[in-house]
């Protein structure tokens, strides 16, 4: 089950942001409050999104998966997730709307297999796709990473 | 026939994209294909026979070779039916279609 991975108080939502930038520091305070991260790991996923192909962090269906490199400051393997009402444009690009913002902190390349497994079968059920992109609380977002 | 998945990071796109593309060769009866996921700095051509990778970064890998750009990560349909091209265009036996759910 995905929310097991899930930090505390890693399951947010809110009506709107102001960009992606934010909802990059939305989606990462759990993991900087839980000590998962450092707070360097945010500016390198932030880098990341305006390099070119940054939006590879884009997996489809109004989903991102924001994620750096382990040695730009990852602690400890976790995920929080965050929600927005209204899309916002992943490095403001037209193409790139996003609802559901994943942080991912993976201590190595290998060793978060089980977490991944959780969040790929996940994200590639048609059925949870469209679970999400109704969520309108941070309670209904739970129920929907529980399998409720 | 090895199948590498290739994201800038080379631990999260692309880790889920091999995920997805091992569960497209299991719906497709396919077994015996490797597949691995690195990132595109270290991805080398000698590194897979296929590469996939997310639309955004597929011109940058281009010089891989045999590389296909998917617009989504996580969209069974779209994934699986690259895989199966794929495999034909490598002269793997794909089995029948029915199975296909």
């Amino acid at each position: 089950m995905l929310e097991q991975y899930v930090v505390a108080d890693g399951i947010r939502y809110q009506h709107q942001v102001s960009g992606w930038r934010q909802a990059i520091d939305e989606v990462a305070q759990p993991l900087l409050d839980a000590g998962s991260v450092k707070p360097e790991y945010v500016q390198a996923i932030k880098d990341n999104v305006v390099q070119p192909g940054g939006t590879y962090m884009d997996v489809g269906s109004g989903v991102a998966l924001a994620h750096a490199r382990p040695e730009a400051g990852v602690i400890q393997t976790s995920l929080s997730v965050l929600h927005v009402g209204q899309p916002f444009l992943l490095a403001d690009q037209e193409d790139h709307p996003i609802t559901t913002m994943f942080c991912l902190a993976a201590e190595d390349a290998q060793n978060h297999l089980s977490l991944m497994q959780a969040l790929a079968s996940f994200l590639s059920d048609e059925k949870n796709q469209r679970r999400l992109e109704q969520v309108s609380s941070s309670k209904e977002l739970r129920a929907v990473l529980s399998g409720l | 026939m090895k199948i590498v998945t290739v994201c800038s990071t080379g631990l999260g796109s692309s880790f889920m994209t091999q995920l997805n593309i091992e569960k497209a060769l299991k719906q497709l009866g396919v077994s015996g294909v490797e597949t691995d996921h690195m990132d595109l700095g270290s991805a080398t051509p000698s590194d897979a026979d296929v590469f996939f990778m997310g639309r955004d970064i597929a011109d940058s890998g281009s010089e891989l070779g045999d590389v296909v750009a998917l617009n989504s990560l996580i969209d069974m349909n779209e994934i699986t039916q690259k895989v199966k091209e794929a495999l034909e265009r490598h002269g793997v036996q794909v089995p029948g279609e029915a199975e296909n759910s």
